[in-house]
């Protein structure tokens, strides 16, 4: 008898929950404007579902040897510059129109993050490269993987262990893409 | 003779799809390319320079592209021993489930 009363009570109280929820989406009531944050728990909730995705599909990426080199960062360079630097900014930057306007803002990868600090630099690395490679859903992360092979962005995954490092003339010559009119040097 | 008549048609197709490829390679965004301003590095405390750096060999590579556009590839070469272990790197893909 008791049990019965439980589960009846349990079956209302789902039925309630889903009807509210259901009525809670089609009110339109949620604001979606990217000037508007989440609250904390709508982000917590979000952040969770972001992180935990991303590191049980990157978990299995193997990290190829040799990252830390010129060749990696010439090449990640040159494309960090043109993909992404308008939204993940370059040393010397401490904003952007992008990172002004989008919400979530987009991390600002010239500086040393320590939110991921109790990992280590492989699963740092396969997380860069899952991310750049797949993109994150509604966040104006876009997926590199169609048009860039995974060579160009291990390179930029390799770019991206140096950036912090680097200051704004070290930034410009690595760089640019374009070729030296020999006019400096010794 | 329909087929004399797509010929237009098919030559379009086949231009759009070299087009695609061609978007998203290096090449394409060497059009308006920002040159690297070595005079930068003159300035530079080299007392502080590590030589075995990549960073510091990647910086030495681009400006030296222009100065000594024959020799930089030997001292590329001279810069970067390992790189012909490195580059095995380029071989490695993702392994998903």
């Amino acid at each position: 008898m008791t049990f019965r009363v439980y589960f009846k009570s349990l079956v209302i109280t789902a039925a309630l929950a889903l009807f509210g929820g259901g009525l809670f989406l089609y009110s339109g009531l949620y604001p979606m404007g990217a000037d508007v944050e989440h609250n904390r728990f709508t982000y917590w909730l979000l952040e969770t579902l972001r992180e935990r995705s991303v590191a049980r599909s990157a978990d299995a990426i193997e990290v190829p040897p040799g990252l830390d080199s010129s060749e990696h960062l010439l090449s990640g360079g040159a494309d960090y510059n043109d993909m992404c630097a308008g939204c993940h900014l370059k040393p010397g930057k401490t904003d952007s129109d992008f990172t002004l306007g989008l919400y979530p803002v987009p991390p600002n990868l010239t500086l040393a993050h320590d939110e991921h600090a109790d990992a280590d630099s492989g699963q740092i690395a396969r997380r860069q490269f899952w991310i750049i490679k797949h993109g994150i859903k509604a966040s104006g992360m876009p997926a590199w993987g169609p048009t860039h092979d995974d060579q160009r962005i291990w390179a930029m995954v390799a770019f991206l262990q140096r950036l912090p490092d680097l200051d704004p003339e070290q930034y410009q010559i690595i760089t640019a893409r374009g070729e030296t009119n020999g006019s400096s040097h010794h | 003779m329909t087929i004399k008549r797509f010929n237009p048609i098919i030559l379009l197709a086949a231009l759009g799809l070299t087009l695609t490829v061609q978007a998203h390679s290096p090449k394409e965004h060497m059009t308006d390319a920002e040159q690297p301003n070595c005079k930068s590095m003159s300035n530079m405390d080299h007392t502080k320079m590590d030589t075995n750096d990549p960073v510091m060999q990647a910086m030495m590579k681009q400006c030296m592209k222009g100065m000594h556009p024959n020799e930089s590839e030997q001292e590329e070469a001279q810069l970067d021993p390992q790189d012909d272990g490195k580059r095995s790197a380029e071989q490695h893909s993702e392994h998903q489930h």
